[in-house]
């Protein structure tokens, strides 16, 4: 996928004047976050589990090496086959072998971020294979020719409507209505069922691999990946080397989290665990299975100061609560993780000199680490990339010269408060009268946008000094 | 390629990662213990079974012993589709019900083109997920779990468990006898989306519906409380 996060600013310009799709926008950020927060509520055990779920992942990623060797000798013994790839073309390469190894023409594929962010669909048709996405969501954007703009609900940022007038566009059905959602995910399920039954290969995700028994887990509510796990004479799992934790019980542990989190369900309808190819005498499954296992600069944040970011359990919690995600949607983020984890993530896995927009889209409102289930502090990890983004001099020049300033000044108190106090004092004699400022300089941000309340006459540490002296 | 891409990964995790023994990384882990255990919605187990199955949008029925089971199946079946026809998995437990005395026809094997109702008997279940596990392999054929219009499940109540904690002990101890399972599938609800607007909808690929028939001694009202707490009505 080509990454725009550079065009952050226009895009969420574009976003926003597109009022339809802000009002959708504003509609799920009251529902999904409403959704969560039951859910959460009537889980009385929703602490003691985020920091159990957060002492397994640090002790699977602190010793990651064990775990991923543990895990592959038991995904072989299981009758798998394991690859490794160190970036995203690698994984591509590896994918297409096997298919063409196969035979293979036609690919049937539930969803995973993994593969978006490698752009592995785009990779094998290129190399002519027919891939169909089998996620409801991500077969309307596959057939839209658009990317997810949420990494739970790909397509939520399309409308009923819209998706009514791509599925007549599409499917040589006659003539229908299609006016109810059930329709239209029935349209979906009768023009998807065929693709199930002639694929040659399924791709899949996973949501975590398990060391102890070399399964992998994954979850959905539609089913769709349990068809491609299944029903293909081929199954390859593509994800990612972070997923691995110690034991099966650590995984569904996780599960408590990751599904009240994302949908504000108890459970969702499958949680799958797979192991490898059919046996003896089973009627359906896979002949052979493969693992793909993605590092892709993994192992570079393991050794950063981001590692808490491979903590991240893909919800979308932190989406669903931002205010700047909910604004704009997941497009205008350019890339394939949006919002407050894709802010983290992009400059990471990709450059921050071409992402440096992300982590600026942040009001600090600390939304994100409130409600993330793996207790990422995002908003620091955010400040961290933007005092990256200053000391490698990817910033304006004038930010650059202001921070500079500031920093100067903090490290003299007395001068700060001095200063501070002057500017106070002078801003409340200029604007207690109409007790706001049309225009201030070096504030053009602001007053473009809105008033500048004027200061009530002194600062904080003036009138806490004060108090002080009175108590 | 592939082979130097695991040399290089394995190289960058040891170097970035601890270098502590095996032994001491199991202990480790061992030391952090188990998840707390969930509060059930009820005290009983199978109350707390059934009611998170309705929460699931499932339905439920509770048989006393295996002529119940093929008679409760019989009557869902018919009551939904006029028809006394499944397909099943080639179950033991399954082939040994005693489908006649209720004029069931099963046919043993995969769910083909043109069948709804597949049926499959669960190793264990679930009360904090109100799920239900079953196996794929040639018990039980993947696409009976994922395919069929409606899926019944039978689960005896001897298999019903509090959490996933307690599931993945029974599991481990059959796989240690019987060998690992090809799939073990977490069965909660029917096939179901939400990508339409956040619209929830059932039947998005798999079943459209989910019944779970619970085998064996369940205590007296524990269906009628269930569905009480979770203001489900009783099929008519």
């Amino acid at each position: 996928m080509q990454q725009r996060s550079e065009q952050f600013l226009d895009s969420a310009d574009t976003a926003l004047q597109d009022k339809d799709a802000a009002q959708r926008r504003d509609l799920m950020a009251l529902f999904a976050p409403a959704m969560r927060d039951a859910a959460v509520e009537n889980f009385t055990a929703y602490e003691a589990t985020r920091k159990h779920v957060k002492r397994i992942r640090r002790h699977s990623l602190d010793n990651l090496a064990h775990y991923l060797a543990q895990f592959e000798h038991q995904a072989v013994a299981n009758g798998n086959r394991v690859h490794f790839a160190r970036n995203a073309d690698e994984l591509n390469s590896i994918t297409l072998d096997i298919c063409q190894q196969h035979s293979a023409h036609h690919i049937a594929k539930g969803k995973s971020m993994v593969t978006e962010e490698t752009g592995l669909s785009g990779f094998l048709q290129r190399a002519g294979l027919q891939v169909v996405e089998t996620d409801l969501g991500e077969y309307i954007i596959q057939q839209a020719g658009e990317t997810p703009s949420h990494i739970v609900g790909p397509a939520l940022h399309k409308s009923r409507d819209e998706i009514r007038a791509l599925f007549l566009d599409k499917h040589p059905l006659g003539e229908r209505q299609l006016d109810e959602t059930t329709a239209l995910v029935d349209e979906a399920r009768k023009v998807l069922r065929p693709q199930f039954l002639q694929a040659d290969v399924g791709i899949i995700g996973a949501n975590a691999l398990i060391a102890e028994n070399g399964y992998s887990m994954l979850v959905t509510n539609e089913g769709n990946g349990d068809l491609c796990a299944n029903l293909p004479r081929v199954l390859i799992v593509c994800t990612t080397i972070d997923r691995v934790l110690p034991r099966a019980e650590d995984a569904t542990a996780m599960l408590r989290l990751l599904v009240r989190s994302a949908t504000g369900q108890a459970q969702t309808c499958y949680t799958s665990f797979y192991s490898g190819p059919r046996r003896a005498q089973d009627l359906d499954g896979p002949l052979e299975t493969h693992f793909v296992l993605l590092d892709n600069q993994r192992s570079d944040i393991l050794d950063s100061g981001f590692a808490e970011m491979l903590d991240c359990i893909r919800c979308g919690a932190c989406l669903n609560h931002c205010p700047i995600y909910t604004g704009v949607g997941g497009h205008a983020y350019g890339w394939v993780y949006p919002g407050p984890m894709g802010s983290v993530l992009t400059p990471l896995l990709t450059s921050l000199e071409h992402s440096n927009a992300l982590p600026n889209a942040c009001t600090a409102c600390g939304r994100c680490a409130e409600v993330c289930p793996a207790d990422i502090p995002l908003p620091d990890l955010l400040r961290d990339l933007r005092a990256r983004e200053n000391s490698e001099r990817l910033n304006a020049p004038r930010w650059r010269l202001g921070i500079s300033l500031q920093s100067w000044l903090a490290g003299k108190p007395r001068l700060y408060h001095a200063l501070t106090g002057a500017c106070i004092a002078l801003l409340y004699r200029m604007g207690r009268k109409r007790g706001s400022f049309r225009r201030l300089p070096f504030a053009g941000g602001w007053t473009s946008q809105r008033d500048f309340p004027a200061p009530q006459g002194k600062t904080f540490m003036q009138q806490y000094k004060e108090a002080l002296r009175e108590h | 390629m592939s082979t130097s891409a695991r040399t290089d990964i394995f190289a960058r995790l040891r170097r970035v990662t601890s270098a502590t023994q095996a032994e001491n990384v199991e202990q480790e882990r061992a030391s952090l213990g188990s998840a707390p255990p969930p509060e059930l919605p009820a005290d009983e187990l199978c109350e707390a079974f059934l009611v998170n199955v309705l929460k699931n949008c499932g339905s439920a029925a509770c048989a006393s012993n295996r002529g119940n089971a093929v008679r409760a199946v019989a009557e869902h079946l018919y009551r939904h589709h006029r028809q006394h026809r499944l397909v099943a998995g080639n179950d033991p437990r399954l082939a040994a019900m005693p489908w006649r005395d209720a004029g069931v026809l099963p046919r043993f094997g995969a769910l083909e083109s043109g069948e709804l109702v597949a049926l499959s008997f669960a190793r264990v279940g679930i009360a904090e997920l109100g799920g239900v596990v079953t196996y794929t392999g040639r018990h039980n054929p993947a696409v009976n779990n994922f395919l069929p219009e409606r899926h019944i499940v039978l689960l005896d109540v001897a298999d019903l468990v509090a959490d996933t904690e307690e599931a993945w002990a029974r599991i481990h101890r059959a796989s240690d006898k019987q060998g690992r399972p090809r799939g073990i599938n977490i069965i909660a609800g029917p096939s179901s989306t939400a990508d339409i607007e956040g619209q929830l909808v059932y039947g998005a690929h798999g079943p459209r519906h989910w019944h779970v028939i619970l085998l064996g001694d369940v205590p007296e009202g524990a269906l009628d409380r269930a569905r009480a707490a979770t203001g489900s009505a009783e099929p008519d």
